[in-house]
């Protein structure tokens, strides 16, 4: 492993015209060390996740906080255990969102979105999702929100009456 | 017959073996261990871009069934919160009447603490609504939802 090289350990002249050094050459294999560095190196290579997770931020009015906002500035989207989407402003009757499958329906949604808060830059969405909806449903519908940039929106529970009012009690 | 006559032949390694070293040193510095997931939960994926913060972060985790795990970050918080045996875990099974005494000592603790709700693309949205009421209730009015980049 480690020995001692005692070859040239003689001659040491300071003054003279040549310069030799005394040296005790050392000699340590150094091998196995750098066995265990690349061992450690593929270690940490592959258990080192290096992407942080990505997240959409919510916003949330206080609990207690009631805003009293003008029926025609509130648009509501009601969504459905089935995701059907039904919107409406103000007292409107519910319409639904046109659409054959999820995709369909989240596009046209995300169109409607934009021609909406064109129309009335004051507009506020409150989102009502059906409790035996999926999570995913929500998060899509929450998407198309960010994408369109509408950042004045509020969840809340879907209750009774609105099932009635959609149709689906 | 003749010995076969061998070439020695050396190699240098010193530069491959210091770029090794500085490789492990980078690795060993940068990494962070994190505890084992509480429980299997498959994200759901958004157009969202903005990233989880490093430190001071407290995730509700909602899986499939619908059951709801507290975890924070920090390993002595989860000490001082859920007790010593939860050190080394990254969550705790709670209930949502549970719920509200947790997060709020927790945020006692450290009032840094940001709010993340990392819940299962399938789970029920009811369970979810639960969550983000206790939130509201709390006063905790700004969270985030993980979610995965679409690709």
């Amino acid at each position: 492993m480690a020995d001692v090289d005692l070859s040239q350990s003689k001659g040491k002249q300071k003054h003279g015209g040549k310069k030799k050094r005394k040296r005790i050459a050392v000699r340590v294999d150094m091998t196995p060390m750098v066995d265990v560095a690349f061992l450690l190196l593929t270690f940490f290579m592959l258990t080192t996740s290096m992407s942080k997770p990505q997240t959409m931020e919510i916003n949330l009015p206080p609990a207690d906080q009631n805003a009293e906002v003008a029926a025609s500035n509130l648009m509501t989207l009601r969504i459905t255990d089935d995701f059907r989407i039904f919107w409406n402003i103000g007292e409107e009757k519910p319409t639904t969102v046109d659409g054959a499958n999820k995709k369909e329906r989240l596009i046209n949604l995300g169109k409607l979105l934009k021609d909406r808060n064109r129309a009335n830059p004051k507009l506020i969405t409150l989102i009502k999702v059906d409790g035996k909806a999926k999570y995913i449903d929500m998060v899509d519908v929450m998407d198309e929100l960010n994408i369109n940039e509408i950042s004045r929106f509020s969840l809340a529970p879907m209750k009774d009456e609105d099932k009635k009012q959609i149709g689906t009690l | 017959m003749s010995k076969s006559k061998r070439v020695g032949f050396k190699l240098d390694m010193t530069p491959m073996v210091d770029v090794g070293f500085l490789l492990l040193t980078f690795f060993m510095l940068s990494t962070t261990f994190k505890p084992q997931d509480v429980a299997e939960v498959s994200i759901p994926i958004s157009h969202s871009a903005f990233k989880l913060p490093d430190v001071d972060v407290m995730t509700v985790t909602v899986d499939k069934e619908g059951s709801v795990y507290l975890g924070v970050d920090n390993q002595n918080l989860r000490g001082a919160l859920f007790g010593p045996q939860y050190v080394l875990k990254a969550g705790v099974a709670v209930t949502l009447t549970e719920l509200p005494e947790l997060l709020r000592n927790a945020r006692i603790r450290n009032p840094k603490l940001r709010t993340v709700i990392k819940a299962d693309r399938d789970a029920e949205y009811k369970v979810i609504q639960g969550v983000m009421e206790t939130l509201q209730k709390e006063n905790i009015t700004r969270f985030n939802l993980v979610t995965d980049m679409e690709k």
